[in-house]
């Protein structure tokens, strides 16, 4: 069986000690897995992905994480107007691996232009970051992650805002970085999607569910994930309607 | 030839060439600096900064020790403030500043017309004495400058990474706080040896707005310094003989001619956008579909 990369027991996450956003969290992921983390807007998706990165501690419970862990954050909050090309995002992901008084050397230079081949644009290494459609700098933060050699990506919200041509390709790029032996933690809405992948994690300011998309995704679990969100569909489906985006921070 | 010569005329007084050296110095320096002051959002702090030492300056000239440590000292206390509150992104942090700003300028405006009765020196402190500038200010400023190049040539690609992505920056392992407190204190430091050059009051001049200007023109880091640099030293060498010949306060004179170009060019700029076809070219914000 594959290694656990994430484990979680009892985890209560948020910003204020007697407020927390989240409680109750258990799971654990296994190298070569995609989990769905599903829920309504303010149910916890973002909050869990920051604790998940350190950027906030967790107010209760354990959680252990092996190795390091890459974040790929909605292209939106990353700043469009930086005066970066591709390149020059791609090799940030190095910075956590250099002491902090070498700069990126040749060898890094030719691992961020390798992590931008690996996802399809390394006819784009000189563009402006800024320049690139919503899709290309989605892509070009994933690269990010793989120069940053982690074997856990967080993702959040990696579809919002793509046409169906760019959705396909990221849909390729993750299958393949899950069938490299990573493991992917994709905060989405898009239920269908996610019953095509390995697990899924539904949230609604506590755990509803985690499990294979198949035992996890009920009715119920649906209804306690998206409450009032949800939306009957004439022959008894459900329906989560399309995202709003809102940002977190 | 002859016109030439009486041109330059005003190159050749000395204290117009230690004045020259002191802009180049400065160019190299808060200039280049100041691409990170206008990258990371600093620019009301730099100006902060500069303005704290106001009172410092009073206070060494009364009291009469050197004015580079009366004006260090009271921008550090404004530096070790707003450092001090973290990285708070709120109001909060601008509010402080602009208390603290207001405080440092009315603190030394009391303290020269009521404790030393130095009102006449008043001016030179808050617009600056290029004129005047010896080598002790030109050491600090060639100094600071290298301080501010080495570490920029060091830490660069952290304050450039923490900048671009801050949620990111704790899994990228550049969020440690030493390399953001380093960047204000550079700040801090520049805006000291800025002031005796052009003053509390314009120290932005040199340390913000040529960086600003470039910014819309460039959008990669390197040539961004390198335009910066240039373009501080032309607007310096250009603002000084100007001042000269107009026989004009010369810190005053650089700042109008600097704001003068940035809008020039922040209005070229905003026409070129606008023209169908040229959003391919364009550095700022402007996403393709």
């Amino acid at each position: 069986m594959s290694r656990t990369l994430i484990a979680a027991h009892g985890l209560a996450a948020g910003y204020a000690p007697d407020a927390p956003v989240l409680t109750g969290v258990d799971f654990e992921v296994r190298a070569g897995e995609r989990v769905a983390v599903l829920g309504p807007n303010g149910g916890g998706k973002t909050t869990l992905l920051r604790t998940l990165s350190g950027d906030l501690r967790p107010l209760a419970g354990t959680l252990r994480v092996e190795g390091r862990i890459a974040v790929v954050p909605q292209t939106e909050r990353s700043r469009l107007d930086f005066p970066v090309s591709a390149l020059d995002v791609a090799l940030m992901g190095s910075l956590s691996t250099l002491p902090w008084w070498r700069r990126p050397g040749r060898s890094v230079r030719r691992r961020a232009r390798e992590a931008l081949a690996a996802v399809g644009l390394s006819d784009h290494a000189d563009r402006t970051f800024g320049d690139l459609s919503g899709g290309q700098r989605q892509r070009v933060l994933v690269a990010r992650a793989l120069v940053q050699d982690a074997p856990v990506l967080l993702l959040d919200e990696p579809y919002v805002g793509l046409d169906a041509p760019s959705a396909a390709q990221l849909d390729g790029l993750l299958a393949r970085l899950a069938s490299d032996g990573r493991a992917l933690l994709i905060a989405t809405h898009d239920v269908e999607q996610a019953r095509g992948w390995e697990r899924v994690l539904c949230l609604n300011r506590r755990q509803i569910a985690f499990g294979s998309p198949g035992e996890a995704l009920t009715a119920q679990v649906l209804k306690a994930t998206y409450g009032a969100e949800l939306v009957e569909v004439a022959g008894g489906g459900l329906l989560v309607p399309p995202h709003h985006h809102h940002d977190h921070d | 030839m002859m016109r030439i010569s009486l041109m330059l005329g005003p190159f050749d007084l000395p204290y117009v060439q230690r004045a020259l050296v002191e802009i180049a110095l400065l160019s190299a320096g808060a200039s280049v600096l100041g691409t990170w002051v206008v990258l990371r959002g600093l620019s009301f702090y730099a100006h902060a900064t500069a303005t704290a030492t106001f009172p410092g300056l009073v206070l060494a000239a009364g009291l009469g020790f050197s004015p580079l440590l009366g004006a260090a000292a009271t921008a550090g206390a404004l530096a070790l403030g707003v450092a001090a509150l973290g990285d708070r992104r709120d109001a909060g942090r601008d509010t402080a500043t602009a208390l603290v700003l207001v405080a440092a300028l009315a603190a030394g405006v009391v303290l020269a017309s009521d404790v030393f009765h130095s009102q006449g020196s008043i001016e030179s402190l808050l617009f600056g004495s290029l004129l005047t500038i010896d080598l002790a200010d030109q050491a600090a400023a060639a100094a600071v400058g290298a301080l501010a190049l080495i570490l920029g040539a060091v830490l660069g690609a952290r304050w450039l990474a923490v900048g671009f992505d801050p949620a990111a920056a704790r899994a990228l392992g550049v969020r440690s706080p030493l390399f953001d407190a380093a960047l204000l204190a550079l700040v801090a430091a520049m805006a000291v040896v800025t002031v005796q050059a052009v003053g509390a009051l314009l120290a932005g001049a040199l340390l913000v707005v040529p960086a600003a200007t470039t910014r819309l023109l460039v959008d990669r880091v390197g040539r961004w310094q390198l335009a910066t640099a240039a373009l501080a030293l032309a607007e310096g060498a250009v603002g000084l003989w100007l001042a000269v010949e107009l026989n004009a306060p010369p810190g005053a004179t650089i700042a109008v001619l600097s704001a003068a170009v940035f809008a020039a060019v922040a209005i070229a700029r905003t026409v070129a956008d606008a023209r169908p076809g040229r959003l391919e070219n364009a550095p700022a914000g402007t996403a393709a579909p």
